[in-house]
């Protein structure tokens, strides 16, 4: 393999990296309140609110709804008024984002919907206010489960920033298209596959090592 | 003295199903008061309404003089720091130590965290738990559990301990532990203990009241002994005491016959005793005034709370047997012939 190959794919690697890691960590940021707002405004939450519950629901859905390479067409103006460009890495970070954060708010209420209910009304009974239970009752026992999210929450975002490149992203998704699809270069995808195997494996590892530690 | 807890005419429904009908009672201060009903009764219901996590539609219930069904949110949340309850399924946080759990209720009533140190300690030196600050609750046993949530309850120093069927997720033998250390705590702190639960046995060891709910209502509040004195015709306690009662034994349930047969009998008895009655030498009392041949064949004498009681079935033989019958009918709490059986069996 060239050295000049080699850069191009350590380099794609990074960009990947940078959308993966940033919009996961926004979907995260944004979705677990998100989660804990439909948790908590549902019908046994401790805001009973049944009818934003069910609305959150929808838009939720709507945006799960729309498959991730005509949302990040759809997306243009909106990635161009919070990025200021419509093209680059940075800017595929809004689309991602927006189509992360409805994704891991489903599995973090997943995760949240787990935790034993009995342990809500023990905090309850002791005189715990509602912030008290969110934190340290719903989060803190849903956290294996919301750990194991952010994982499959990450996985997903490296199969969706591959179709980033159709913004100029760049990536890795970018690099075997672009190379290896519309060049013939067989190196490059072998390298592209080899270096996403690797990357998707390890955050598996990691995320489910995690998770266990914190299984007590 | 006034009563740490006043249940005033309380009632709850769910639709058309109404769970609670006027309950009316109060427990004085350091009471261990037993709650016991089949499911169904309205237990669950009423627990809820004395933690205060449901408001009853009417009627009053009053913890230490406060009304909880006319106080808002906001206050019922500072009233529940003081009633500390305890789980059937223990309830216990998973993702914290032992030490982290009963913590908890330090940590909500805003104890500052040099104190909590000293109070975990304290505290699970009190519970038998002693060192266990670092485990996780998957490491525990069910008795070493209810012994965290018992801790975790008494932290913030309540001035009301609700069980909820605490014992039932347990084998007999941590049962009896965690009974053990309930009344300990009552005896060592004077903790007003309230006990719900469906099993008699567990109110017999050490609730020095009980109360019986049945059908939503509160049908009985007196001690065991009432209960075993004068329970004869009350079906609900009948069905309730009959776990911890001794019965027939069935080699003679066939033979039984309501009127003496014509020949030697024996004469089947039921005997309940209490007190200087319990402990008086009965068999040769019998045998010496009466030339009664006295066998024990089922049940005997235990400690009731602090007192002796004896519930037993006995076998009695001999000429003079009417008037040792009606002896004992003035010197036992109750005295109730089940039946007769011919003298060989």
């Amino acid at each position: 393999m060239s050295p000049l190959i080699l850069k191009l794919i350590l380099h794609s690697t990074w960009q990947t990296l940078e959308m993966v890691v940033a919009s996961t960590a926004l979907s995260v940021i944004l979705g677990l309140p998100l989660a804990l707002f439909m948790i908590a405004t549902g019908p046994q939450g401790l805001y009973r609110l049944p009818f934003a519950a069910r609305l959150m629901g929808m838009v939720v859905d709507a945006v799960r709804a729309v498959p991730f390479i005509i949302l990040l067409v759809l997306l243009i103006p909106v990635t161009r008024f919070i990025a200021g460009t419509s093209l680059g890495t940075e800017a595929a970070i809004v689309p991602l984002s927006i189509a992360g954060i409805p994704y891991f708010a489903r599995i973090a209420e997943m995760a949240l919907r787990e935790v034993d209910s009995g342990l809500v009304d023990a905090v309850r009974a002791m005189g715990g206010t509602r912030m008290t239970i969110i934190r340290s009752v719903l989060i803190a026992e849903a956290l294996p489960g919301l750990v194991t999210g952010v994982t499959v929450t990450l996985i997903t975002m490296v199969g969706a920033s591959a179709m980033a490149g159709v913004i100029g992203a760049g990536g890795l998704g970018d690099l075997a298209i672009r190379y290896g699809y519309q060049r013939f270069n067989t190196t490059v995808m072998f390298g592209v596959v080899v270096v996403l195997i690797i990357m998707v494996s390890l955050m598996q590892v990691l995320g489910n090592s995690l998770a266990r530690w914190l299984k007590h | 003295m006034n009563p740490i807890l006043d249940i005033q005419h309380v009632t709850h429904s769910f639709g058309q199903h109404t769970a609670l009908q006027d309950i009316s009672f109060s427990v004085k201060q350091g009471e261990v008061v037993g709650l016991i009903g089949r499911s169904g009764a309205g237990k669950s219901t009423l627990l809820r309404c004395l933690c205060a996590l449901e408001r009853p539609q009417q009627g009053h219930i009053l913890l230490d003089g406060v009304d909880l069904t006319t106080q808002p949110e906001r206050q019922l949340v500072r009233i529940r720091r003081r009633i500390g309850l305890v789980f059937q399924h223990f309830n216990l946080l998973t993702s914290r130590t032992v030490a982290g759990n009963i913590a908890l209720p330090l940590q909500i009533a805003g104890c500052p965290r040099k104190e909590q140190a000293a109070r975990i300690a304290e505290l699970l030196d009190l519970v038998g738990l002693k060192g266990f600050e670092k485990k996780y609750p998957s490491q525990l046993s069910g008795g070493q559990k209810q012994r965290v949530g018992i801790a975790r309850a008494l932290a913030a120093n309540p001035t009301l301990l609700l069980c909820d069927e605490a014992t039932s997720a347990l084998d007999p033998e941590s049962t009896n532990s965690i009974l053990n250390l309930l009344a300990d705590i009552n005896r060592k702190l004077g903790l007003t203990i309230v006990l719900i639960t469906h099993e008699m046995d567990v109110v017999r060891r050490f609730a020095q009241r009980i109360l019986v709910l049945d059908h939503g209502r509160l049908v009985e509040d007196g001690t065991l002994l009432d209960f075993l004195r004068d329970g004869q015709n009350n079906r609900t306690l009948q069905t309730l005491l009959a776990d911890i009662r001794p019965s027939l034994p069935t080699f003679l349930t066939g033979t039984l016959a309501d009127t003496p047969q014509q020949g030697p009998h024996k004469t089947i008895i039921r005997l309940v005793l209490s007190g200087d009655s319990a402990s008086a030498p009965l068999f040769s009392e019998l045998s010496a005034q009466f030339g009664v041949q006295a066998a024990l064949l089922q049940g005997g004498v235990t400690t009731v709370g602090e007192h002796l009681s004896g519930d037993m079935i006995l076998s009695l033989k001999g000429d003079r047997t009417e008037q040792a019958l009606s002896h004992l009918k003035m010197a036992a709490q109750n005295m109730e012939i089940l039946g007769y059986v011919p003298s060989h069996s």
